[in-house]
């Protein structure tokens, strides 16, 4: 068995585990953290299969940039949820409803 | 191609293959399951150490270093302070001693591992010389690097805006 099948199956559990915890979780916290787990299996993948790459240089690049601009949404996201949980005390994702606009 | 048959060929870094699989999965485990949302911001930032430590396995060691600098030492840490400001942080009980003192002896073995490939020659250094990156980066993807870069920027505008929001209400 090829050692890219080990990495690319712990990219996949690690997905499953983010993927659960934005689906079950209703915090609006939570919610980002899972995302940030499957931010994580995604960039494993990346570089696993970049590491296979005959030119695996572009892969380092593409990982990155998508490092910084995850740093970012990571920003917005979190200022987003302090700024919701400052007006309403609450950071239930259902409580957007009704800030829209 | 860079050569990956040193994970399988090699056992110890199999077993360390197998150490920071379990790491990363116990992590991201305890990051969705645990009461405390300080406690998960701190897991997530166990588990950016254990991909960052993967990285390495694989030979991509400018990545690790970055993804280490950046994303744990900006990112995680950054939600982690904003979920402090949420919630207290529960106080350290016996079982969370105890487990701070599995993860010490963990990380240890684990660095002693590393420490170990690195002079027996098993972790290769990295195939990607530092000046093809830059200049890939400069040249080839330089609008991709322009757009990040503004993407962080507009990201720093939003939060001041943000805050100065807050601060007029």
């Amino acid at each position: 068995m090829d050692s890219i099948v080990l990495f690319l199956s712990l990219s996949i559990v690690l997905f499953g585990i983010g993927l659960y915890g934005l689906i079950s979780k209703r915090t609006m916290l939570r919610m980002l953290l899972a995302a940030e787990i499957n931010f994580n299996a995604a960039i494993l993948a990346l570089v696993a299969l970049a590491s296979q790459s005959p030119s695996p240089a572009t892969g380092e690049v593409v990982a990155l940039l998508a490092t910084g601009i995850a740093a970012a949404d990571v920003g917005i996201l979190v200022s987003i949820a302090i700024l919701m949980y400052r007006l309403k005390k609450r950071s239930d994702v259902y409580e957007l409803k009704e800030s829209r606009g | 191609m860079i050569p990956l048959d040193f994970a399988l060929t090699l056992d110890s870094g199999t077993i360390l293959f197998i150490v920071l699989a379990a790491v990363a999965v116990i992590s991201a485990i305890l990051v969705v399951e645990h009461k405390s949302l300080v406690y998960s911001a701190l897991f997530l930032g166990i588990l950016g150490m254990a991909n960052a430590a993967l990285f390495t396995l694989l030979g991509f060691n400018f990545i690790a270093l970055f993804f280490v600098s950046v994303y744990i030492g900006a990112a995680v840490t950054f939600i982690l302070f904003s979920v402090s400001m949420f919630e207290e942080a529960p106080a350290v009980e016996r079982p969370v001693r105890i487990i701070t003192l599995i993860s010490v002896i963990v990380a240890a073995v684990v660095l002693a591992g590393v420490f170990a490939l690195y002079f027996t020659g098993g972790i290769q250094p990295s195939y990607i010389s530092y000046r093809v990156l830059a200049s890939l980066l400069t040249e080839k993807y330089g609008f991709a690097l322009i757009i990040a870069a503004l993407t962080l920027v507009t990201t720093l505008i939003e939060a001041i805006t943000i805050a100065r929001k807050e601060e007029e209400k």
